[in-house]
C-alpha cells in the first residue's frame, strides 16, 4: 500500500470510505452521470467565454454569433465546443436516466435522488432550449413564439410567466435579454446547485465513488 | 474489525487492474489530472487571443464635416465627435478635445475664451495652450483636408503643429 502524499482533507472527505464493488464497474453505470457532469463543466467554461463576445437582442444576437464564427480567433471553436457539449449533455443525461431505470437504482433508499434527477433532466432540456433561442436565427424566433404561446395558455400567471422567461421575442429571433439572463445565470446556477445536491445524495446513499 | 475490512476494500480498488494491465486505478486518475492541467495550460494562449481580439470594433479615423464657417469664426464642435474646427484668416484648423492630462473631454467656453476640463480642472487658452491645472501640454491639433465640394476631412490620427492651416 502506498502512502498518501497529499493531505487534502476536503477532497478526502468527498471520497467515501468504501464503495460496492459492482458500482465501480464501467458496464454498470457506463459513466453516464460523470459524462454529463463533465459536459456541464465544459459548458460552464465555454459559456463564460461566450459571454464576453455575445450580445442578446433581435439584431445583436445573430450578429454577434456571426462575428464569433467568422472574425474572432478561436471563436467558432469555443462556440462549437459549447454547442456540442450541450448536445452531449442532453443525450448523456437521457441515457443516464435509462440506466438508472435499468439497474433499478431509483428504488429506496434512492427514491428522492430520482426525483432530483428528473428535475435535472428538465433543467438540462430548458437550458438546451434557451441556448437554441439565443442563437437568434429564424428558427429560434419561431421556437420562442411557440413557447410564449404555450405559456400564454396557462390560466392566470401564463402571460406574466411568458414575459418573465422570454421577454418579447421577435418572430425572427428568439434572442432576448430575459432569455440570456435565465440561460446564463438562473437555470445554469439552479442546475449547478441541484447537481451538487444530487452528487451528495449519491455519495450518501452508497453510490459510485466520485473521481 | 469492520473498519479494517473497509480499508482493505479501498486498497484493493486503488490498485485494481495493476497486475493484469500494468495500469492501476490511481495511475489512470493521475494521467487524467495531468491531462486536465495540460489542456488548461494549452488553452491559455487561444483564450487570450479570443478575448483580446478587437476586429469587431468599428474604428474610423477620419471625420467628414460640411463646413459653413466664415473666416474668423470661433471654435465649432463637429457633431458626434471630439473634434472642434475653427476657420481663421489663414485657413482651417482642427483640434482634439482630449485633455492632455488624463484624456477627459474638454469643452470650449467662448465667454472666457478658454478650454476647461471637467475632471481635474485643467484650463487652456483659446489656442489650446495650458494655462492652469495639471495639463502638461497643449491640446492636440490634427490634419484637415478641404475637398472640392468644400467639405472637410479631419484625420484624427494625424497630429500636426499648432500653426498648420488648411487653405
Amino acid at each position: 500500500m502506498t502512502e498518501r502524499k497529499t493531505n487534502n482533507s476536503f477532497l478526502n472527505h468527498l471520497r467515501p470510505r468504501s464503495v460496492p464493488r459492482r458500482a465501480i464497474s464501467i458496464l454498470y453505470t457506463f459513466c453516464l452521470g460523470g459524462l454529463s457532469f463533465l459536459a456541464f463543466i465544459v459548458l460552464g467554461f465555454t459559456g463564460i467565454l461566450l459571454m464576453f463576445r455575445y450580445q442578446p437582442g433581435e439584431q445583436n444576437g445573430f450578429n454577434s454569433i456571426v462575428e464569433l464564427a467568422s472574425v474572432v480567433p478561436y471563436g467558432s471553436f469555443f462556440r462549437n465546443l459549447h454547442y456540442w457539449a450541450g448536445q452531449l449533455m442532453v443525450v448523456s443525461v437521457s441515457l443516464h436516466m435509462v440506466r438508472v431505470v435499468w439497474t433499478r437504482s431509483y428504488k429506496p433508499p434512492k427514491q428522492l435522488n430520482w426525483v432530483v434527477g428528473v428535475g435535472l433532466l428538465l433543467l438540462t432540456l430548458i437550458l438546451d432550449f434557451t441556448g437554441y433561442l439565443l442563437r437568434g436565427s429564424q428558427e429560434s424566433g419561431a421556437a420562442a413564439t411557440v413557447a410564449v404561446h404555450i405559456l400564454n395558455n396557462l390560466p392566470g400567471i401564463g402571460p406574466s410567466l411568458a414575459y418573465i422567461l422570454f421577454g418579447n421575442p421577435s418572430p425572427v429571433s428568439g434572442s432576448t435579454l430575459n432569455v440570456y439572463v435565465w440561460h446564463c445565470v438562473g437555470f445554469a446556477f439552479a442546475a449547478l446547485s441541484l447537481q451538487g445536491y444530487h452528487f451528495w445524495r449519491v455519495r450518501r446513499d452508497g453510490g459510485v465513488r466520485p473521481l | 474489525m469492520p473498519r479494517e475490512q473497509e480499508k482493505l476494500t479501498v486498497t484493493n480498488i486503488e490498485n485494481e487492474g495493476a497486475e493484469a494491465t500494468g495500469w492501476s486505478r490511481r495511475a489512470v486518475l493521475r494521467l487524467g489530472w495531468i491531462s486536465v492541467l495540460a489542456s488548461g495550460i494549452l488553452s491559455l494562449w487561444p483564450i487570450t487571443k479570443y478575448l483580446s481580439n478587437q476586429a469587431g470594433l468599428v474604428q474610423t479615423n477620419s471625420i467628414t464635416f460640411e463646413s459653413k464657417l466664415e473666416a474668423g469664426s470661433d471654435w465649432y464642435k463637429v457633431p458626434n465627435s471630439r473634434v472642434w474646427v475653427k476657420r481663421d484668416t489663414s485657413g482651417y484648423t482642427a483640434l482634439l478635445a482630449n485633455c492632455t492630462h488624463l484624456g477627459c473631454e474638454v469643452k470650449y467656453h467662448s465667454e472666457q475664451a478658454k478650454w476647461l476640463c471637467p475632471c481635474h480642472g485643467s484650463s487652456y487658452d483659446i489656442e489650446g495652450r495650458p494655462v492652469g491645472g495639471p495639463a502638461p501640454k497643449a491640446l492636440q491639433r490634427v490634419a484637415v483636408q478641404i475637398r472640392k465640394d468644400n467639405t472637410l476631412t479631419i484625420e484624427v490620427n494625424k497630429p500636426v503643429g499648432m500653426d498648420v492651416r488648411a487653405i
